[in-house]
């Protein structure tokens, strides 16, 4: 069994499928995660590859989360809960006092397991952050929610609709609506917790086919319960387990031949 | 035998459940009738006296003829002022204690403070008022009328802020937070539209509240005979006029009283529905 | 290893384990019928080893349709993937070796009393004895999931070969000391090169094998006989 504190972590590594050498977007370095004196998070050392996606896997309670949630200070929302070590964004170090929360966020956007639509309208919903960052005459916006929709493969479904509820709509349209107004905002790293968790499977397939497609443009991030989920969208797979990442590597390595055993128990379903 | 006792086991189960629904139904319906009762009642005295003149004359000496537009207008202006000045300072505390001190010891010790404000007798309040203004100024005044309701707005509308803030979910939060929003714009632009209903019904409800109210304008607006809408003196109110004139011992007084009465309670009825079909709304968006 | 937290599962990776056992037992019965048919002239015995073929081949059909449906149910992922390709590709290979044995048996139908002296027939003896040992050898590396047997079968391979080359030496003599020989020793011929191909499947199944329990396929290249050489060294001198 590899111990977890040996674990190199990679700073440029090749692409597995062109080859070329990719560089870092987040670098996680002895990263320790604490709510109040429980260690959550134990040593992680992690990189998220400009334009690939990383999935986390684990069993519920692992960390995996916690670790999004460290990666746009989210936690920050919440007393008694603290991140030690060392993780960076294009090299600046987001966890040092002197970050800018809200500028942190705008750049990494988040998605989450229940669709949050705001309790506004849908053209609102999108319009909503862009307004935060610029300001724009009525016809740019209206071109830039649109783009952003099309972007969320929604238009077609909604654009008859701008006005009504975002809560209106369906549990997967919603979902979108989400990923829409987070690109909306042109973030350059994407957070996915658990997108799927509360859609049906059609619902799923669509937002996976949406994950490929931004994989071209974000470095996107994503938890998940779903094995096979991380197994369809993932380039690289972390497994995580007891708050210790145990396993980090090519996702078509991770599930044909882990090299870990507790990796191999976990995807098989031998678990516990 | 085996199905015997089953089926004895179920007749026994339906018995007792057929006991325990007649005796919740038997509780409702004795409720039921003493409200119904009332209302009978309150219609039956008040709906007579009712006419245009009620909505347009003074309060008449006793044994000539008047209505009660000093008092409604009394009522309306007290009331008004007094959500006015109870509304901002109650949604503001919600606020801190829903959104920005929600883990903090001072919350928990105004949360405390502020159930004892919302249960404490109205007339303590009215002594209070009369303390510190009354007693003060050196005369009643409108003034005080208002003030002391507006204490008895402020742990209304606090508590219904705080209860729903905290409704809105966590994760509502967190979305507005993803995109870079400050806390500040979060809480105006996300919270409290998802809140919206819910505090407005709240407002409602404080409103209903104090317009029934009359201990604590006893001490502070007392009464006044004439058409008065100066803050600064004393100020007739609905509840007073009709606890001073179902008293007297005249006829007309008691009859002007108990259309007051039903004035009143009308339109707290009508508020309580407004409200009911606000949270309506808001459980179902 | 330890089970699944789904019963089910491991029921069906038994199951197909043990479909893929019951055929190698299938398949080298039928490797022993074909060759000692072949020994005693027993048109009888051949008889039925062509007519058993048909058992192996519905064997591989059933592990084909539950390696998919367990696929299909189970998603299964790493190690147990890589059990459920590797059954499948066991049962193709075995099912191969069993075609192989019925191709002997058929030629000793054809062959029909017509017999060679019985020390030609040895050496395809011998070397049916050897690839029995591999196939006991692999079956039982797969049974246990024991890499270190498969990669001894997987090297065993070359023994097999070399004596391929020297039995398709000895049957080229023959023929050159009598035309009448030819008809038998070809298809003795066609019988030693069946044997050597069964050895060849016997290899692959142990390269399977140690794919389910690796992951990875063998590094190195596997050390080979060549059959050619008897034919380059006997007949005709000028191909390279």
């Amino acid at each position: 069994m590899s111990s977890v504190t040996a674990y190199t972590v990679p700073t440029v590594t090749p692409d597995p499928a062109s080859g070329e050498e990719l560089e870092p977007k987040v670098l996680v370095q002895n990263l320790n995660f604490y709510y109040g004196d429980n260690r959550a998070l134990k040593d992680i050392n992690v990189s998220l590859f400009n334009g690939k996606v990383t999935a986390f896997i684990g069993p519920s309670g692992c960390g995996k989360s916690t670790l999004l949630r460290v990666l746009n200070r989210m936690y920050d929302l919440y007393p008694n809960q603290r991140a030690a070590g060392q993780v960076t964004l294009d090299g600046e170090d987001i966890l040092s006092a002197a970050q800018d929360l809200n500028l942190l966020r705008a750049k990494v956007g988040m998605v989450f397991q229940k669709p949050t639509p705001f309790p506004m309208t849908i053209y609102e919903n999108i319009a909503f952050g862009i307004r935060l960052y610029e300001k724009l005459p009525k016809s740019e916006l209206d071109g830039r929610v649109q783009h952003a929709l099309q972007r969320a493969a929604l238009w077609d479904e909604v654009k008859d609709k701008l006005g009504q509820n975002g809560l209106s709509l369906s549990g997967g349209q919603q979902q979108r609506l989400c990923i829409a107004r987070t690109v909306a905002v042109q973030p350059e790293v994407i957070l996915l917790d658990e997108p799927c968790s509360a859609l049906d499977p059609i619902s799923t397939a669509k937002i996976e086919e949406l994950i490929d497609e931004l994989a071209d443009d974000y470095t996107l991030v994503i938890v998940t319960h779903n094995m096979q989920q991380a197994a369809r969208v993932s380039d690289f797979t972390a497994f995580m387990y007891l708050g210790e990442l145990v396993e980090f590597g090519e996702t078509s390595n991770i599930f044909t031949t882990p090299s870990d055993r507790r990796t191999q128990d976990y995807i098989t379903g031998r678990f516990g | 035998m085996a199905a015997r006792t089953v089926t004895a086991l179920y007749a026994r189960r339906r018995l007792r459940n057929g006991l325990t629904m007649g005796l919740a139904y038997a509780a409702t319906g004795f409720g039921l009738s003493w409200l119904v009762l009332i209302l009978g009642v309150l219609l039956y005295n008040g709906f007579s006296g009712l006419s245009l003149a009620v909505f347009t004359e003074m309060t008449p000496p006793p044994g000539a003829a008047g209505g009660l537009l000093n008092p409604i207008m009394g009522s309306l202006v007290m009331t008004a002022i007094a959500v006015a000045l109870g509304t901002p300072l109650g949604i503001l505390a919600g606020t801190y204690m829903a959104e920005y001190g929600r883990y903090d010891k001072l919350t928990t010790v105004v949360r405390f403070i502020n159930d004892i404000l919302l249960s404490a007798p109205s007339i303590v309040i009215g002594l209070f008022v009369y303390e510190i203004m009354v007693a003060r100024m050196g005369h009643f005044s409108g003034w005080a009328g208002a003030v002391s309701l507006a204490v008895i707005v402020v742990p209304v509308v606090v508590r219904t802020t705080e209860d729903m803030l905290i409704l809105v979910p966590d994760t509502l939060r967190e979305a507005a937070a993803s995109i870079g929003l400050p806390r500040a714009l979060m809480i105006g632009k996300i919270a409290y539209r998802a809140a919206r209903a819910g505090m407005i019904t709240g407002v409602l409800l404080a409103v209903a509240r104090i317009s029934g109210e009359t201990a604590p304008l006893l001490f502070t607006a007392l009464n006044n005979q004439f058409w008065s809408l100066d803050m600064n003196a004393p100020v007739a109110s609905l509840p007073v006029v009709i606890f001073q004139f179902a008293l007297s011992p005249y006829k007309d007084w008691q009859s002007l009283a108990w259309t007051g009465a039903l004035i009143i309670t009308l339109a707290v009825l009508t508020l309580s529905i407004i409200a009911r079909v606000f949270a309506a709304k808001r459980r179902s968006s | 290893m330890t089970d699944h937290t789904a019963k089910a599962f491991d029921s069906d990776l038994q199951e197909l384990a043990r479909m893929v056992a019951e055929m190698g037992g299938l398949a080298e019965k039928q490797i022993a019928d074909a060759v000692s048919a072949l020994a005693r002239r027993d048109s009888a015995l051949a008889q039925r080893v062509t007519q058993a073929d048909v058992n192996i081949d519905t064997l591989q059909r059933e592990i084909e349709e539950k390696a998919v449906l367990t696929i299909a149910r189970r998603q299964p992922m790493a190690v147990d993937l890589r059990d459920i390709v590797g059954a499948l590709r066991l049962a193709s290979d075995l099912e191969r070796i069993g075609d192989l044995a019925k191709n002997i048996a058929k030629r000793v139908i054809a062959l029909n009393g017509e017999f060679p002296p019985p020390k030609l027939i040895r050496g395809v003896e011998h070397m049916a004895d050897m690839v029995l040992g591999q196939m006991k050898a692999v079956l039982d590396a797969y049974a246990r999931r024991d890499d270190s047997k498969a990669m001894a079968v997987w090297r065993g391979d070359e023994e097999i070969d070399a004596v391929c080359t020297s039995v398709f030496r000895e049957l080229l003599t023959y023929m050159l000391e009598d035309p009448r020989n030819i008809t038998f020793c070809i298809h003795l011929m066609f019988c030693a090169k069946n044997v050597e191909r069964m050895g060849d499947h016997a290899t692959n199944i142990a390269e399977t094998v140690h794919y389910i329990i690796e992951g990875r396929p063998i590094a190195d290249q596997r050390p080979k006989g060549d059959t050619l050489a008897a034919l380059r060294g006997g007949a005709q001198q000028n191909r390279n």
